[in-house]
């Protein structure tokens, strides 16, 4: 059966269909939760969360977009809602951006041993630059370059405008790869 | 080609700006052949592509158990 048979059927009351796309969707919405949150219990409590929300409103869902879309729009809201109620950390601004784009003293990344991200001192410093960006800047940089959506579904994902994220999209790019670049050269 | 002369900084944002998408505009033609021309901006649009590619290969899978609690939460454990 395809998705939007399944879809159907779920819409229209089968328990079945609607378990199996829960299952097809699980691992996904948990792993963007966690990339977004960096924490276990807080991304399975966000992903009980957001198919808890698709359950309830999966009749809305009008197949304009992808489903796949829509769910990540509900689970960026989700995420967004539980970072703005722990608000007790400041995060970096990028709303000036000079200095972003420097490359001086740039590390030589051809010949740093990360040859893979299984290495634990690698995801200790991925976390730890993705932890300094807010939420915001965090969610645009995932969806687009990390989950692969399109400009035009980022911006659908997350009300947002094409140029707002864009704007976004490219700071936090610029941003990550410093801050990668800084620890390199420790 | 454009007259005004391209900065590595100017590069270094178009590249954040648009890595990923085709563009053939007259100020990107001129990116790109700096681009061919600048070690200093080409390692840069490299460690970029880098920076990405490693949060893409950064995954976790479910922890044991979640996905029994998930269909529990939803009260679709009887369809499991």
């Amino acid at each position: 059966m395809n998705e939007s048979e399944l879809i159907h059927k779920a819409q229209n009351g089968n328990k079945k269909a609607l378990a199996q796309l829960v299952k097809a969707y699980e691992q996904t919405i948990y792993n963007f939760a966690f990339k977004i949150c960096r924490d276990k219990n807080k991304a399975e409590h966000i992903m009980q969360e957001t198919f808890y929300s698709m359950v309830k409103s999966l009749h809305q869902f009008d197949g304009k977009s992808k489903l796949s879309t829509w769910l990540y729009r509900i689970v960026s809201n989700h995420c967004l809602m539980l970072a703005r109620k722990m608000k007790n950390r400041p995060f970096v601004s990028l709303e000036d951006d000079d200095g972003l784009f420097e490359n001086k003293y740039a590390a030589d990344w051809s010949t740093l041993p990360y040859k893979n991200t299984e290495n634990e001192e690698l995801k200790e410093i991925l976390d730890y630059a993705i932890n300094k960006l807010s939420p915001e800047y965090r969610m645009i940089f995932l969806l687009r370059d990390v989950e692969g959506l399109s400009t035009e579904e980022t911006a659908q994902a997350t009300d947002l405008s094409v140029p707002a994220v864009k704007s976004r999209l490219h700071r936090a790019r610029a941003f990550l790869r410093k801050e990668l670049n800084e620890a390199f050269q420790r | 080609m454009s007259k005004e002369k391209i900065s590595c900084k100017e590069v270094m944002q178009h590249i954040c700006n648009t890595l990923g998408e085709d563009l053939e505009s007259e100020r990107c033609l001129d990116i790109k052949k700096h681009l061919d021309e600048c070690s200093g901006c080409k390692s840069y649009f490299k460690t970029v592509e880098i920076t990405i590619d490693y949060y893409k290969k950064y995954n976790v899978e479910m922890p044991d158990g979640a996905h029994e609690r998930l269909m529990k939460f939803l009260d679709l454990d009887d369809c499991d």
